[in-house]
């Protein structure tokens, strides 16, 4: 081997080659084998204090903690030695010496990184006879709160608050055995952005969202792989559902966009999703009596009205909350209508939440996913920063209205009023949607397949996580159908199908495939810049 | 063609007199009424001895302060074989999880035990019990209250004097 960046060391029997400077134990993890580790985390340093990832390095004197040690080349290591089981389940032992083993009322139970190591190759009994020592719980404010008796001291949430988001509001206090986690004074974790992260990097049940506390059991969640929906960020993440209700959001690992992290904000704003007054079958309006219909009947009526209102203009409203497929075949609706601009209103708020030891990370100023993909599509936006106003000449238009995903909140009783065919797709009511000749039941991020474009231009991908309600279909579904129906061409019948729909007519989405975006996303071709971000 | 007769020959009426039977039949049913040996139970009047390890309706054990010794961890609805039990969980005043909603359907219950085996703090219990009619069927989804207020013994799912069935 030349003078290169490659080492190559043995591990358990399996040769390895890495780049100089790896440690064992992510050397260990390229072969597939996982040391147990605790104080370790990809994001942040490692200090080597947990002692849980010892391995026996051959000629080295005593057990080296692999988290820390580089790779050297011709090394031989074994990580499941009688020696290095034995230092292993020793340590596993002390942390037990002290751990209330309340597995019962702990939240953390079933992913917890003790209860799996104990069990994996810890002491089938403890020896321990002494009283335990008690700490009680601790209110850390925000959303954690810290039961300092099941803590392994790994002090991972105490490096992310220095190392990662750089505020430093957690310190370790006292020594040996009474040492513990703490807030300085009553300032507590109040007034972070990104402190829900220490909760998830916690090994153990230590640190504990007081919003998820005692609500279902590790076990009892589906986990679905998702895009965050509230800011233009576009983090990965993992909607944890539960009786067809999402339970807790959790970042998921791309490198490319949020690491590791989410932010506070984005994580706690779920509860929209699980909202029960859905819209669940079509409302047609006509001689000012509304009428629940089956969806043949609705779009055989619509695809009669629409026509002869769009003489009279197109105005059309989507929402930068809708998916890139929604967008476009909405898109292609109104221009096949005769409509020519598309108007989408985006909440901007004044601040930028940045992660600081991660780059190009923060909860956006955009609250919207999808802001970059109505760009992209060349849609227009309107209004003012709350994402209200800019609707004046459409709710007075005489012609064809259609609103995509918009709640119109801002608008009032008299919008659509003139309107000679107003149509609303939307996945709730609402006063100003009550006027729509048809009222369209669609489902929303959570229950359907789809794409968001982040500020980036980096379109991912986002799985269906729960049912939809009642007659509620995907947007892009129904408005695929009802151009079929007018132009004759097939109408898509999958997500897929509409995307490659899109990705055929938008120049930016060209060359990208749901096969070839995975689950980390792609970036489109060209950059773009929001108008009216600033 | 001459017809050919067959004479049958009949028994003798000692032989086939019932009485004799009769008498016999009645002289055992007065040997039983006599006897003191009595087989049959008076149920009601009489209750059964159930066997200890009988498997019949739940109950849930409280504290000595009412509340429940549930602890809401949510072991006994994910064993649960015949998904009977509805636990929702929730924190109480004093700060403890406790099960807000528990609910067994006693109608969808096998009556395995693997409830009562599986709970780390020993408040449900599969009871030796066996009466239970009602006069509806969603009587039979027992919530926590009324769980609380059975006051039948409780079974043992092993021999404490060999736990391991050896």
């Amino acid at each position: 081997m030349a003078e290169s960046n490659e080492i190559t060391l043995t591990i358990d029997g399996h040769e390895v080659s890495v780049r100089k400077g790896t440690t064992l134990l992510q050397a260990a993890q390229e072969i597939g084998t996982s040391v147990p580790h605790y104080c370790y985390h990809p994001g942040m340093s490692s200090p080597a204090m947990c002692r849980l990832c010892l391995v026996e390095v051959e000629g080295a004197p005593k057990p080296m903690p692999s988290c820390v040690t580089q790779a050297q080349d011709g090394q031989v290591v074994h990580t499941e030695s009688e020696l290095a089981l034995d230092m292993r389940r020793g340590v596993l032992e002390f942390y037990l010496v002290n751990h209330p083993l309340d597995c019962p009322i702990c939240d953390q139970s079933g992913e917890c990184k003790l209860q799996d190591y104990v069990h994996e190759e810890g002491r089938e009994h403890g020896r321990s006879r002494e009283p335990k020592r008690v700490f009680g719980r601790d209110d850390f404010g925000g959303d954690v709160l810290f039961y300092g008796d099941r803590c392994v001291m790994c002090t991972r949430c105490v490096r992310f608050m220095n190392e990662v988001e750089q505020d430093s509001r957690l310190t370790v206090v006292e020594r040996g055995n009474r040492s513990i986690i703490d807030t300085f004074f009553e300032e507590g974790l109040e007034g972070t952005y990104w402190h829900g992260n220490i909760v998830d990097i916690c090994p153990v049940g230590a640190l504990v969202s007081k919003d998820f506390l005692h609500k279902a059991r590790a076990w009892d969640l589906d986990h679905t792989d998702s895009v965050c929906p509230s800011c233009s960020q576009g983090c990965n993440v993992s909607l944890h559902t539960r009786d067809n209700l999402v339970q807790r959001i959790k970042p998921r690992e791309n490198l490319a966009v949020n690491g590791w992290w989410m932010c506070d904000y984005g994580r706690m704003n779920y509860e929209w999703i699980n909202a029960g007054h859905r819209l669940e079958a079509p409302l047609v309006r006509a001689d000012g009596d509304t009428r629940a219909m089956g969806w043949k009947e609705a779009l055989k009526a619509l695809l009669e009205r629409a026509p002869t209102a769009a003489a009279h203009g197109v105005k059309a409203v989507a929402s930068p909350h809708a998916s890139n497929e929604d967008l476009a075949a909405f898109q292609a609706l109104v221009r096949d209508l005769g409509g020519e601009d598309v108007l989408y209103r985006l909440r901007v708020v004044e601040n930028e939440r940045p992660l600081k030891g991660f780059p190009n990370l923060a909860r956006r100023r955009e609250l919207a996913p999808n802001a970059d993909g109505a760009e992209l599509l060349g849609m227009t936006r309107v209004g003012d920063d709350d994402a209200s106003g800019g609707l004046d000449e459409v709710a007075d238009h005489d012609g064809l209205i259609l609103v995509l995903g918009d709640d119109l909140d801002d608008q009032g009783e008299e919008f659509g009023r003139n309107a000679a065919c107003y149509i609303h797709l939307g996945a709730h009511g609402g006063t100003a949607p009550a006027n729509a000749h048809f009222l369209l039941p669609v489902t929303t991020f959570a229950e359907q397949e789809g794409t968001f474009t982040n500020r980036d231009g980096r379109v991912q991908r986002f799985w269906p996580s729960m049912e939809t309600a009642g007659a509620a279909r995907p947007p892009w579904f129904v408005l695929g159908v009802l151009l079929a129906e007018r132009t004759g061409a097939p109408a898509a019948r999958s997500a897929a199908e509409s995307f490659a729909q899109l990705s055929s007519r938008v120049d930016a989405f060209a060359g990208l495939t749901y096969e070839g975006l995975g689950a980390r996303g792609a970036v489109v071709n060209e950059t773009v810049s929001l108008t009216g971000g600033g | 063609m001459a017809i050919s007769v067959k004479v049958m020959e009949r028994p003798e009426p000692e032989e086939t007199s019932y009485l004799r039977a009769a008498l016999s039949g009645m002289a055992l049913t007065f040997k039983h009424l006599i006897n003191p040996v009595k087989v049959t139970q008076q149920y009601p009047e009489e209750q059964t001895d159930l066997h200890p390890r009988w498997r019949g309706t739940h109950r849930m054990e409280v504290h000595a302060d009412g509340r429940p010794k549930c602890v809401a961890c949510g072991l006994c609805p994910t064993v649960c074989p015949a998904n009977c039990i509805r636990l929702v969980g929730g924190e109480d005043d004093q700060g403890n999880r406790y099960p807000i909603v528990y609910e067994i359907d006693e109608f969808r219950c096998i009556f395995c035990g693997m409830c009562q085996e599986v709970c780390p703090v020993e408040a449900i219990h599969v009871g030796r019990h066996f009466e239970n009619a009602e006069y509806t069927r969603d009587r039979f989804v027992y919530d926590l209250d009324r769980l609380m207020e059975q006051e039948h013994p409780t079974t043992l799912l092993w021999d404490p004097s060999d736990p391991r069935s050896e």
